[in-house]
């Protein structure tokens, strides 16, 4: 039953606000909580032997009657399925001590599990306009969720990202209507195939455009980046971990490769482009992270400058690019996810997030210290920690693909993403500590327990990595790379 | 085909105008204007149902919340309009005539004419058993917003 993914988390979600009049922490905390864990645990053991006979196409009869609800799982939803339900899991763990003091809890995991319920919907659906529509739905629960703590920063900056993203859809459903127009179908398989028999180059290519728009918009790719360096800091840290983890991926990142690669084709001149929005985005945001005092706002920058990475690696377009990039995007929502759980331990505890402030932190947070030492290591990519796989992953598909100047760009900001990590680390965590957080503590239980599930997950996946990379990022890169192969049509750009 | 550009003016006209207007209220209907105009054209390129959903849900009980909410909240006192609407926006629908007049028209003969789709049947059919799962997420998107209201409207022990 693969449409559970999508119905148990909004039934949850319904019953949720009720459960929280009931009990104010408990319930809302242990039902979320299991929510996620059984989400994770069908994902990992259930997924992969239903796809084991290749993708599913399941459709789902409503209240007895045979109606279009159509679900697909292949190697790439189940994968970006897993990477939602992990960091979920780890981001609703690290809740029950974090938003203990923001209140109304129930309210709080609904909209949380509305969210995720929108983002695996994204992954399965197999129509554009469906896609179009649980973008809506994970889009709307995380407006609220951004503007949670309804400070004046919160709701300035959830405002900001509602307006930026509503343009982002526009240009989705804009997209939508002209490829609808066209073929006269919305379904991925159907779409692919009238757009093979039209020779409608010049609209296509309009289409793309739009695609590229919404899609960068959301992704927060340079130069459509303006909205994330305010929405994802001001949020609640288990939301920011979520935002910037999973949110920008599954309806950026995910529904463009779906779309470019599955649907239209990706021609050398979409790659082109993908590789360019790349690697200015590396650049850029790696050089405006340097700069960051706000220990959230750097990790914001670095996610744009990563996420520059992800579609670099997947616009190489080649089996291994794809792979490398996929694989990226799974190690980044996992360190970044971690990255942003122990900012928020930190500013819990000492009520900044400016580094020049902190200092010494290590002395009274030693575990959130070594878990952030660990996302921020493997983010730089220093090996054995996951992200260096998956970065010499990218880079060698780079110069496999003759792409020699790519490579370089790629190697140079992964010194400079290591150098602006070292400085948080130094300001944050090393050195004297500062005389006025003499009495703070280590983060409680379940906040410490999420960030050192991330952490040994991004040591262990490092370790384990060519068995990580076969079981699941393989299978997934294998639906791209044969999508790419089967529908490059014969239009040019 | 003067009537449809005329409609197609009138749509962009008073769509600018709603975002122009400072008044609420003269903005809100502005926009409901719009979407009426919108909905004949609608009717005119055969989708009745997209017309009668545009003029009764978007002209129709949307604009009655909005008023309902204004005048709720309003102080009462008048509003003065910018200055920058004054000449922005004849300069701004004079653009948009001249364009629409050189490329709208060779333009429409380039469009392919609609491939029929697979989702044909009767209204209620594409509907309920086309799209369900489009009705999925819409159930979705109003959980969502009405646990955004809840949340954003909370009382109490809210953070400092």
């Amino acid at each position: 039953m693969i449409i559970l993914f999508v119905v148990l988390p909004l039934v949850v979600a319904g019953i949720l606000p009720l459960v929280g009049k009931l009990s104010r922490r408990v319930l809302p905390d242990l039902l979320a909580n299991a929510t996620m864990l059984f989400l994770l645990v069908y994902g990992a053991v259930a997924g992969r032997a239903l796809i084991a006979g290749g993708p599913v196409l399941q459709q789902s009869p409503w209240l007895g009657e045979a109606v279009n609800i159509r679900l697909a799982l292949d190697g790439f939803s189940l994968f970006m399925l897993v990477a939602i339900a992990l960091v979920g899991l780890a981001a609703s763990l690290f809740s029950i001590d974090y938003m203990e003091h923001y209140g109304a809890k129930g309210n709080y995991y609904a909209l949380y599990l509305v969210m995720i319920a929108g983002m695996n919907g994204l992954v399965l659906s197999t129509d554009l306009f469906s896609v179009y529509i649980f973008l809506e739905v994970a889009a709307v629960a995380s407006y609220a969720l951004v503007a949670y703590g309804l400070g004046r920063d919160e709701l300035e900056a959830a405002f900001k990202y509602l307006m930026l993203s509503v343009v982002a859809s526009a240009f989705v459903v804009a997209a939508i209507a002209v490829i609808f127009g066209m073929t006269g179908s919305l379904d991925f398989a159907a779409v692919a195939a009238a757009l093979k028999e039209l020779n409608a180059g010049a609209v296509v290519g309009v289409a793309a455009a739009f695609f590229i728009m919404g899609f960068g918009l959301k992704a927060a790719l340079v130069p459509f980046h303006a909205w994330l360096p305010d929405a994802h800091p001001s949020a609640p840290a288990p939301i920011s971990a979520v935002l910037s983890g999973l949110l920008i991926k599954v309806s950026g990142v995910y529904a463009m490769t779906r779309i470019f690669l599955g649907v239209f084709g990706l021609t050398p001149a979409l790659s082109g482009v993908l590789m360019l929005l790349g690697a200015v985005s590396m650049v850029v945001a790696a050089l405006l992270a340097l700069g960051q005092k706000d220990m959230k706002r750097m990790l914001a920058y670095s996610s744009i400058s990563q996420v520059g990475y992800v579609v670099l690696g997947i616009g190489i377009g080649t089996p291994l690019g794809i792979a490398g990039g996929l694989f990226h995007l799974f190690n980044h929502a996992l360190a970044k996810g971690l990255l942003f759980l122990t900012s928020g331990s930190v500013q819990q505890a000492t009520g900044t997030r400016d580094m020049d402030d902190m200092g010494g932190l290590a002395k009274r947070m030693p575990v959130t210290a070594v878990t952030n030492l660990v996302g921020s290591l493997s983010i730089a990519g220093v090996p054995p920690l996951n992200g260096f796989w998956s970065k010499l992953l990218i880079i060698v598909a780079l110069v496999q693909a003759g792409h020699p100047v790519f490579a370089v760009i790629a190697v140079l900001v992964s010194v400079l993403t290591l150098w602006y990590y070292l400085i948080m680390q130094r300001k944050a965590f090393f050195g004297k500590l500062n005389e006025k957080w003499a009495a703070v503590k280590e983060a409680p239980f379940w906040m410490t327990a999420a960030t050192v599930f991330l952490a040994l997950l991004c040591v262990g996946i490092g370790i384990l990595f060519s068995s990580t990379v076969s079981t699941w990022v393989q299978p997934a890169a294998d639906v791209l790379a044969d999508g790419v192969h089967a529908v490059t049509g014969s239009w040019g750009f | 085909m003067i009537l449809q550009t005329a409609l197609l003016i009138g749509v962009v006209l008073f769509s600018v105008l709603a975002i122009l207007l400072r008044d609420l209220l003269k903005s809100a209907v502005s926009l409901a204007v719009a979407s009426l105009l919108l909905g004949i054209i609608f009717f005119r390129m055969n989708a009745p149902y997209a017309g009668v959903f545009e003029i009764s849900v978007v002209a129709g009980l949307i604009t009655v919340l909005f008023i309902l909410t204004i005048t709720l909240v309003h102080k009462g006192d008048e509003v003065r309009e910018s200055r920058l609407a004054n000449w922005v926006f004849p300069l701004f629908f004079v653009i948009f005539v001249v364009i629409d007049a050189l490329v709208m028209k060779s333009l429409l003969g380039k469009i392919p004419a609609l491939a029929s789709g697979a989702e044909t049947g009767t209204f209620g059919e594409v509907l309920w058993k086309g799209r369900t799962l489009d009705l999925v997420g819409q159930i979705a998107v109003i959980l969502a917003g009405v646990f955004a209201v809840l949340a954003l409207f909370r009382k109490g022990d809210k953070h400092e």
